[in-house]
């Protein structure tokens, strides 16, 4: 089922906390709204499902219109944060609560109970009660729960989040698994860019009740629409450091280089100011455009190594190298950038 | 050693106040064995021989079945109006906005702090002129509103501490708001509503100042008006009274019994998590 808002905005006593959103989701398309906490990315979720009403715009599914169709008749799933699983119903019966409304026949709700159970591997705790359950155990109830009656529509809002790090990752895999075979739309809310990053299709990252960007995941890390969009997307975060573009020539502290040829063609006024985006990786020993400075810090990451070149006007830029440490703190260094992989942006900070 | 002296300095303070609580009951448990010329002779003595024919003399030559009824109505149908109409306001109250709903709850909360005394002559002038005076339902139409605001308050407290993702869950289910309340709301909060239960059924079987001015006839009194017989206007028959009251007291012992096991087994299942 496609899902599309159309200038959705939404107020919460008079502070507006959504502003003309527009978003698609194809039909059968996993798609990720990122985005730091108070961004509106959960209101969102909770008005296409219809806990929240729409203060302005529509929200359609399909060809239908939604706006104002009570969330029992929307045919949405909701995995909930806290999973909300019904404390004094065994597992089963929290499985098929959303089928016993429908006076479905007693064997139909069984066996969609055991199949869904099977898909997500907790035949065995059908008996318990939800206080009984470890976290990774409640979250798959509270997913089987609301993939039993087959929606139109599945959201999760950070179904991960109360998980431990282990677990996370099998079920990010798991949870796009069953997506995958189910053929569910699907939108997930999060705040953790690897999880959007991993498990969904497109990414549409949201600040301040708007979104920025919506893209892939390669996309989105390789052409940021903005400054926000590249400093919220990669870990470790990317780095900026300004200068000015003239002849197509960067002027940057210490260092200056021609800029790369799509840029070229994009032909920069002379003299603008210009912020230079570069991430960790753009940022090697050996490259062709040389940096001087001094390492601040290092962290050793076992695989890898972060470490912190300090500028000698006191810019911090960021390096990951493979291997362990070579250099050492305190030690004067001469690396290079890799031009096809620097960003730009403007004043205003739009991507050049 | 020092988790010595307060052990049994907390065990003595327990003992005192258990020997404090129940001692009187249990002298009056005693003395309902035993007959009023016994009792005048040797107050604190135990029973010579134990004298179960009280119970149903007590039962049977004072119309105790009577009162026995008139009570076990009275409490029944007040219990559990309050109890189904208490939480149905708890619900609303603590699960949806609207214009008002703090002040509705304050008025309600507020009656909490009015004594009964001040209601009475009140009360007593509108049973009169609806017709309900001396009668089952007046009393029992009292005691609903009396103890309806503390019901509400009781509830509300522990319903609006429920997560508000349980009832958005349900909602996506598929459910409408009042089977909401009735497979969500109320199956979690029975620890809650089985302590307003045990509240307000104590508080009715024992009520004495509004059924004492609201009822006349001998027909329609309630067993703390009969226990009331037993001291008679020239002869107190404190044996017989020790009987009557016992009598009285068991249903509710063991309802308490009951309830305290669910209220606890409710509270420690974990039924919020």
């Amino acid at each position: 089922m496609e899902i599309r808002l159309e200038q959705v905005s939404k107020d919460f006593d008079s502070v507006r906390v959504i502003e003309d959103l527009e978003l698609l989701v194809h039909d059968g398309e996993m798609i990720a709204l990122l985005g730091p906490s108070g961004c509106g990315k959960t209101t969102t979720l909770f008005m296409i499902c219809g806990i929240h009403t729409v203060t302005a715009g529509r929200v359609l599914f399909g060809d239908r219109d939604v706006t104002h169709v009570p969330p029992q008749e929307r045919n949405v799933g909701v995995v909930f944060q806290s999973y909300a699983l019904y404390p004094h119903l065994a597992v089963a019966e929290n499985i098929a609560f959303p089928l016993r409304i429908r006076k479905e026949a007693k064997e139909d709700v069984e066996h969609k109970v055991r199949k869904i159970a099977a898909t997500l591997h907790i035949d065995s705790l059908l008996t318990r009660r939800p206080g009984q359950l470890s976290g990774g155990q409640q979250q798959r109830v509270a997913l089987a729960r609301a993939l039993v009656r087959d929606p139109a529509v599945l959201l999760l809002d950070e179904p991960l989040a109360n998980l431990d790090t282990g677990l996370r990752l099998e079920m990010r895999s798991e949870l796009r698994r069953i997506q995958q075979a189910t053929g569910s739309t699907a939108i997930l809310v999060t705040h953790d860019q690897a999880e959007a990053m991993s498990m969904c299709d497109r990414i549409a990252l949201m600040n301040e009740g708007q979104i920025e960007q919506i893209a892939t995941p390669s996309e989105i890390y390789v052409r940021p629409r903005n400054k926000f969009v590249a400093s919220f997307i990669g870990s470790p975060p990317i780095a900026f450091c300004s200068g000015a573009v003239s002849e197509n020539m960067f002027k940057g502290p210490g260092f200056k280089f021609e800029l790369p040829e799509r840029l070229q063609a994009a032909a920069i006024k002379p003299d603008s100011a210009v912020t230079l985006g570069i991430r960790p990786e753009a940022l090697q020993p050996g490259l062709d455009i040389p940096v001087s400075g001094m390492i601040a810090f290092v962290e050793p990451q076992g695989r890898e190594t972060l470490y912190g070149l300090q500028l000698p006007d006191g810019n911090m830029l960021r390096s990951v190298q493979a291997g362990g440490s070579r250099f050492k703190l305190g030690e004067h260094v001469r690396w290079g950038l890799d031009r096809e992989s620097l960003l730009f942006f403007d004043p205003d900070g739009s991507g050049i | 050693m020092r988790r010595v002296i307060v052990q049994s300095a907390l065990l003595s303070a327990l003992a005192a106040y258990t020997a404090f609580a129940a001692g009187p009951f249990l002298w009056i448990a005693i003395m309902s064995f035993r007959t009023t010329s016994e009792i005048s002779a040797a107050p604190y003595a135990l029973p010579d021989t134990f004298h179960w024919w009280k119970y149903p003399e007590a039962w049977f030559n004072s119309n105790y079945e009577t009162y026995f009824w008139n009570s076990t109505q009275v409490m029944v149908i007040s219990v559990t109006v309050l109890s189904v109409l208490g939480a149905m306001a708890a619900h609303c109250l603590a699960r949806y906005k609207f214009p008002g709903n703090r002040i509705v709850f304050f008025l309600i909360f507020s009656s909490i702090i009015l004594p009964p005394q001040i209601t009475i002559i009140g009360v007593f002038q509108l049973l009169v002129e609806y017709g309900l005076y001396n009668s089952l339902v007046g009393l029992t139409l009292v005691y609903i509103s009396m103890q309806l605001p503390l019901t509400v308050y009781i509830l509300e407290g522990f319903f609006a501490r429920l997560p508000q993702d349980l009832f958005d869950a349900a909602r996506m289910d598929g459910y409408s708001d009042f089977e909401i309340f009735w497979r969500i709301t109320l199956p979690i909060g029975m620890p809650a509503i089985a302590t307003t239960v045990v509240l307000n059924m104590i508080y009715i079987w024992n009520e004495f100042l509004f059924a004492v001015v609201l009822l006349s006839d001998d027909s329609k009194r309630t067993l703390p008006l009969g226990i009331q017989r037993f001291l008679g206007d020239h002869l107190e028959d404190t044996g017989m009274l020790a009987t009557g009251l016992m009598i009285a007291v068991i249903p509710i012992i063991v309802v308490y019994v009951f309830f305290s096991e669910k209220m606890i087994q409710g509270m420690t299942a974990g039924a919020v998590k």
